[in-house]
């Protein structure tokens, strides 16, 4: 028996080893309000949202699509109203006090405006971070200067922010979301106030972050010379996370897609899109995936395991090949509209990715459109 | 240890910005002087209150039950002086009379008219040992010839203008006392207060001349109004005093030096507005100095919400926060104090000179100042500190 689940292919929930990370995150059905009575608005829709130990997520949306909200609901900044909010294994909804402020101690906050003391120097910035979660002084002073020379502030480590520039304090703030090894880093537009060479320098520290300490990293971020280091891309709009997708599943979805003859002519757009709605089913050894003489009405793409095919040709049933990871089945069907014109079981435990015989037309369809459209404009050239 | 190594913020908030920290200095310093300034005045006005008591020898007095206060005119018998005599302990008890409602002087001169001033006129057996200064006690032979006073040089002078650095000058003014020829044979330093402008001291055989109707019928001398009681020096002062208390009728009160003095002090604290003029003026330093500190702290706060916002949702705590205001509250009060108490006390010796008012930094004075000033700089922070607890991280983003 094959189970479907309503899990998109895209957002990474089986990843091709299989192996499941523990969540840092979990939003499920999230909602949010601001004001009270008359003027009380709904700022967020039902919003759910996995993210794992070690991720970088990057989170996208015109200003006012809720983003920020829900980046405050996870930093335990706001309260959260309705619905479900875990964060470090912890439930946020009627979370208390003191386990609010031991959670804070787990994160990092960067936040678009600096916001350091002018009374104080880059360093006792920074040490105002460490000092709280009680960090040893002298390992304390090794890890600030160190992660002040790595953002290239070896040299104002003494000065005080009235010295500094607007990037070099949006460094020190920085280096002070991340003093205390946090588990957990949101930021706001992190890279905005930097240049090219030192917000990269701050992605790549971010990214080592993830790799070697297993930091998860969430930040809002109109800069697009960072996308390339997110693990998830969010898409806000209007309070509801509108995509919500893992970057390099993505791409081996994508890469499998294009292998197929029938969309190899597709724009990388529109491959994505097609992977979008691509939903996830799991099977078991021996379970029947789809069965000879069926209507069909999913196309399948297999991301882990091996299937065999048999064909029925009227007084016996014969294997006739074995699929595996990459390859795909059940398009003829729906392309010729006819029943299924051979069996496919699982042949150890299986993931496959599937996508529905309307969105596959679809597909179909936009690419005759693309082809047409390519003609006429050629067509009209002359 | 580790609490040394502390960032301080508190400090380094404070006087991060000099020009604020001046002003700020500046102002709690003038609630300082402020308060410094009442306390000083006060202190002045109820010292010259009981100078008299201050001037004269003896470790116990006496008094009638009604004598309110000094300038009260209330007397007790002479037997009550003469039972004290004969008490364990006592060395000797010394009559001192003193007389203020008919005691009015006037200086004929050149038709100039002949308005009265009142002032007090004291009486003392000149034998006795019941002042402290030389100068009374040298001058006492002159006072053996009856008619003569010595007149006190701090009496005002508007109302009593003598030749006063010139004895032979002031033999020869013609001065009556209550309708009879007084001779001014020197000059004596006492001091005036509230209820007197000024004094003449004499021998008991003058003034019972000057005031023979004091009794109405018998010895003027036969009525006393402060005994003054010399105690053995190998006996102990309390002990001889509650003996004595036991021991007279109760028609009088006995008091050590310092009980003496301090009931004096509280009348004019308590039952006359005084005492809440003086308080009142306190309160206004200290608010002053609130609004100030207030205003420091608070603009503080203000200046830094992001910065605090901050700090909170890093996980730093309310407790955090109470305790860096009150620091910073402390700091300012501290800072404010020192500055505060040198001019004051420069106002004290510049006053001094300029009033003949005894103005003297006392440690009381100085402690009452110095904690009032630092529940003054408390008090704001924790006014203060609530805009700083409404600071919102969610607002950050």
């Amino acid at each position: 028996m094959t189970s479907q689940t309503t899990i998109p292919a895209t957002s990474g929930a089986f990843t091709g080893s299989g192996l499941q990370m523990p969540k840092t995150v979990r939003v499920n059905g999230l909602n949010h309000y601001f004001g009270e009575g008359e003027l009380r608005k709904q700022a967020l829709y039902h919003n759910n949202l996995d993210v794992r130990r070690g991720e970088i997520v990057i989170m996208t949306g015109p200003s006012g699509s809720g983003k920020t909200t829900l980046l405050t609901l996870i930093g335990t900044l706001r309260t959260v109203q309705e619905g479900s909010l875990t964060v470090l294994g912890n439930e946020l909804n009627g979370a208390d006090r003191d386990l609010i402020v031991r959670l804070r101690k787990e994160m990092g906050f960067i936040f678009q405006a600096h916001n350091l003391f002018e009374s104080l120097t880059a360093y006792q910035n920074v040490n105002m971070a460490a000092e709280l979660v009680g960090l040893d002084p002298m390992v304390a002073e090794g890890r600030i200067n160190s992660l002040l020379t790595r953002l290239g502030l070896g040299h104002r480590i003494h000065y005080k922010p009235k010295s500094l520039s607007g990037g070099q304090k949006q460094r020190v703030a920085i280096a002070r979301g991340l003093v205390h090894k946090p588990k957990l880093i949101l930021a706001d537009e992190p890279t905005a106030a930097l240049d090219e060479k030192s917000g990269r320098e701050v992605v790549t520290l971010f990214q080592e972050l993830a790799r070697d300490e297993g930091c998860t990293i969430i930040m809002v971020t109109h800069d697009n010379r960072i996308l390339d280091v997110a693990d998830r891309i969010v898409n806000m709009v209007d309070g509801k996370i509108k995509s919500n997708v893992a970057v390099k599943e993505t791409a081996v979805i994508c890469d499998f897609l294009k292998g197929f003859p029938l969309f190899a002519d597709l724009t990388p757009n529109t491959i994505a899109e097609l992977a979008d709605q691509m939903m996830v089913h799991e099977a078991d050894p021996g379970d029947v995936v789809i069965r000879q003489g069926d209507a069909g009405d999913l196309f399948y793409l297999i991301r882990t395991g091996r299937v065999d095919v048999f064909i029925n040709d009227g007084t016996q049933e014969r294997k006739v090949a074995e699929l595996k990871e990459g390859q795909y089945f059940g398009e003829a069907a729906l392309i010729t509209d006819e029943p299924r014109n051979a069996t496919i079981v699982a042949h150890e435990p299986c993931i496959f990715y599937a996508l529905g015989k309307d969105d596959f037309r679809a597909v179909l369809e936009t690419s005759a459109t693309f082809e047409e459209e390519l003609r006429q404009a050629l067509f009209r050239r002359q | 240890m580790k609490s040394l190594t502390k960032t301080p913020l508190a400090w380094k908030n404070l006087t991060h910005d000099m020009r604020r920290l001046v002003v700020a200095i500046c102002g709690i310093a003038f609630a300082v002087l402020l308060m410094f300034t009442q306390v000083g005045f006060q202190n002045a006005l109820f010292d010259s209150q009981v100078k008299l008591i201050d001037d004269l020898a003896g470790d116990i007095f006496i008094v009638s039950k009604a004598k309110y206060t000094l300038a009260a005119e209330k007397r007790f018998p002479i037997s009550r002086l003469n039972q004290a005599r004969s008490c364990p302990g006592v060395e000797g008890a010394y009559p001192i009379y003193t007389e203020l409602t008919t005691s009015v002087v006037r200086r004929i001169n050149n038709g100039m008219g002949n308005l009265g001033y009142p002032l007090r006129t004291i009486g003392f057996h000149l034998d006795d040992p019941v002042f402290e200064s030389n100068e009374i006690n040298d001058q006492s032979p002159k006072l053996r010839v009856k008619g003569t006073a010595l007149l006190d040089r701090k009496s005002k002078q508007s109302k009593f203008p003598f030749p006063l650095d010139d004895d032979a000058a002031l033999e020869q003014e013609y001065v009556e006392l209550a309708g009879k020829r007084l001779t001014l044979v020197g000059t004596f330093d006492l001091g005036t207060d509230f209820a007197h402008d000024g004094n003449l001291l004499m021998s008991a055989e003058s003034f019972a001349e000057f005031y023979p109707h004091r009794v109405r019928f018998g010895d003027p001398l036969s009525v006393i109004d402060i005994g003054v009681v010399d105690v053995d020096p190998a006996a102990d002062v309390d002990e001889v005093r509650t003996f004595l208390e036991q021991t007279l009728d109760k028609d009088v009160f006995v008091m050590t030096r310092a009980q003496f003095r301090a009931e004096e002090i509280r009348f004019w604290d308590k039952s006359t507005p005084i005492g809440t003029v003086f308080l009142a003026g306190k309160i206004i330093g200290f608010i002053v100095g609130m609004v100030i500190c207030y205003q420091v702290i608070y603009s503080d706060i203000a200046d830094h919400m992001a910065e605090f916002a901050t700090l909170k949702a890093m996980g730093y705590t309310t407790r955090y926060f109470i305790v860096l205001i009150l620091t910073e509250a402390v700091l300012l009060a501290v800072v404010g104090f020192i500055p505060g108490t040198a001019v004051s006390t420069g106002l004290y010796t510049w006053l001094s000179g300029r009033t003949g008012l005894l103005m003297v930094m006392t440690l009381h004075g100085v402690l009452f100042v110095l904690v009032a000033t630092i529940v003054m700089c408390v008090a704001s922070g924790m006014l203060a500190v609530r805009k700083l607890l409404a600071a919102d991280p969610a607002n950050l983003f």
